[in-house]
């Protein structure tokens, strides 16, 4: 039964780096601890995004000299699977375990992934990946964010979003969503916030290849600060080319070959 | 309003995430690449070559079933659950790489078997009831079929990994016509190095010589282009650990040293010129695994770097 489209809007404006929103999704997905390391550069010992990690908020320092010394922010923001109107992981996927849900998200079926791998690098993201084939959760196949997909068919909200104290992190029908996100730019801009952006919108260049993000952002900053691509790659767009390439190749080989054997026969 | 001391990213952290693939990939694109040229190579002596060219080309198709013995076992090792190998013809998908080579592996193996057996037939090896049998098999429509599976075979595999956001994959246009080149010189490669070891006459081995050597030339060519296109983006191949292998094992050794040797064999007859051919075909065999090789693993460390990522995902 087809549903209106799901989504985040994640308010980096908003976000106090609690990391509410990591804890929470660990405990609703069961996911286990990725182990005590720190990373040594900030609060943020998460690092990256992962197979257990679907959450990971990132601390950004910035500091400039403004004449009296230093000025000094902190950028704060809780990243999370995009899930792209074209994604490049659900295109890579050759067993069809990745698939498009009734709510527009992008799911990994765990019952029919057998961990290719083909989707961790396809990502622009550097979103999914393989659990290890040693370990004790669903080991060796795909994972990342579900967007909740078993509280959304009860009807209720992602565990992410549900446990953010700012609203940082809201969720809802995708087209609400977008309206929120319009008004909010315009009120921070409105008090002077020049850099702030949204990434991922229907219209911005974001979404050039990869199409609008159902979990879009507003972001303080340029998407590179915050470790995104300021025009994410979809690997469908050049691989006819591509095979073209390959194709004249080895077409190129057997005319010379056939040209070399020369009819003796 | 306020910069970072940092031109742009999240400290030095990754953009993308590292490919999980081990060294079973590259073996396999290796070994399903000298199937493909070495069936090639057959196919077109049976259909244009002479009577010694068709009987010593021949072996392309013993060489092209034995090297994919191999093939779909290396690709379910690798598998983070190789027990579910089979979802992969789940579904038929072409527009994954991944899907589309595991369809085209499953195609292409039978007829090569079936092919192999139909010339242990003609030669006598194979005897009795089944020999009856590989009279039923047609012969010019297996190759026909056969060629172009294994073109898509040897195609493939690097536009898929080209079809990832791996930097160093992604970057240039070329990578797939690099690996279909490598396929089809190490492929001509086997058939005249078993044509060599067969004592076949001299026209022969000089024709196959020829071929390999226009393969080789093409990879050097597309090579070039790729590296071209890469630009910077290609350092993790070209310079640090991976340097060696590449420009030593794979440039050197695997492509300019059996040119050389192929050119110095040109004129001579004989012994000389078997051993020569045999060198020179064992080096681009050789070669053509320390290419897929260091492309791999110059992958793995492309992957990590946030810079390269944020050039290609920028233009």
């Amino acid at each position: 039964m087809p549903r209106t489209a799901k989504g985040f809007f994640t308010d980096t404006s908003l976000c106090i780096g609690c990391k509410a929103c990591e804890v929470a999704c660990k405990q609703w997905n069961q996911l286990p601890a990725d182990g005590f390391a720190m990373t040594g550069n900030s609060y943020d010992n998460t690092g990256t995004l992962g197979a257990t990690t679907w959450r990971h908020v990132q601390f950004i320092e910035q500091a400039k000299a403004n004449g009296h010394g230093l000025e000094q922010r902190w950028l704060m923001m809780s990243d999370v699977c995009k899930h792209c109107a074209n994604a490049a992981c659900l295109e890579a996927c050759p067993t069809g375990a990745l698939v498009r849900t009734e709510y527009g998200t992008v799911y990994v079926q765990q019952d029919i992934c057998n961990g290719c791998g083909f989707c961790v690098p396809a990502c622009p993201f550097g979103v999914i990946d393989r659990t290890p084939t040693d370990g004790h959760f669903e080991a060796g196949t795909a994972h990342k964010c579900t967007l909740c997909y078993d509280r959304l068919k009860d009807d209720m909200t992602p565990a992410c979003a549900k446990s953010c104290p700012t609203a940082s992190i809201q969720f809802g029908d995708i087209d609400e969503l977008r309206e929120r996100a319009r008004r909010r730019l315009g009120e921070l801009q409105a008090r002077g916030e020049s850099t702030a952006r949204l990434y991922g919108m229907p219209e911005s260049t974001e979404a050039q290849e990869v199409g609008p993000l159902h979990a879009f952002f507003l972001l303080l900053d340029e998407p590179e600060k915050y470790n995104l691509p300021s025009i994410p790659r979809l690997p469908r767009k050049t691989m006819a080319e591509r095979y073209g390439w390959s194709a004249f190749v080895g077409v190129g080989f057997a005319l010379v070959a056939a040209v070399v054997f020369g009819g003796r026969r | 309003m306020i910069e970072n001391q940092r031109r742009e990213g999240y400290y030095d952290y990754p953009v993308i995430r590292r490919p999980v693939w081990t060294w079973e990939i590259p073996a396999y694109f290796w070994l399903g690449g000298i199937a493909s040229g070495a069936y090639l190579t057959a196919s077109l002596a049976q259909r244009f070559g002479s009577k010694d060219d068709r009987q010593y080309a021949a072996d392309g198709f013993y060489l092209a079933a034995a090297a994919l013995v191999p093939c779909a076992p290396l690709l379910t090792a690798d598998l983070g659950r190789p027990e579910r190998f089979h979802h992969m013809l789940r579904i038929f998908k072409p527009l994954s790489p991944m899907n589309l080579g595991a369809w085209t592996l499953t195609a292409f193996t039978p007829l090569a078997f079936a092919r192999a057996a139909a010339r242990a037939a003609e030669t006598g090896l194979l005897r009795g009831p089944l020999r009856v049998l590989t009279r039923l098999i047609p012969k010019t429509l297996v190759e026909l079929t056969g060629t172009l599976l294994g073109l898509t075979l040897a195609g493939y595999t690097g536009v898929l990994l080209a079809a990832t956001n791996v930097p160093l994959w992604a970057r240039s246009k070329l990578l797939g016509g690099v690996f279909m080149a490598s396929a089809m010189s190490s492929g001509s490669a086997a058939v005249g190095l078993a044509a060599a070891r067969r004592r076949a006459p001299d026209a022969t081995l000089h024709r196959f010589a020829t071929i390999e050597s226009a393969a080789g030339l093409g990879e050097l060519a597309i090579l070039t282009g790729y590296l071209a296109q890469s630009g910077k983006t290609a350092r993790p191949l070209t310079a640090g650990r991976l340097a060696a292998p590449f420009w030593v094992a794979a440039v050197g050794a695997g492509t300019l040293l059996p040119l050389l040797l192929h050119r110095m064999a040109g004129r001579r007859q004989g012994r000389p010129l078997r051993i020569l051919s045999s060198a020179a075909a064992m080096c681009t065999i050789a070669g053509s695994l320390a290419l897929r090789w260091s492309i791999f693993e110059a992958g793995k460390i492309s992957s990590e770097d946030q810079a390269a990522s944020f050039e290609l995902s920028s233009d």
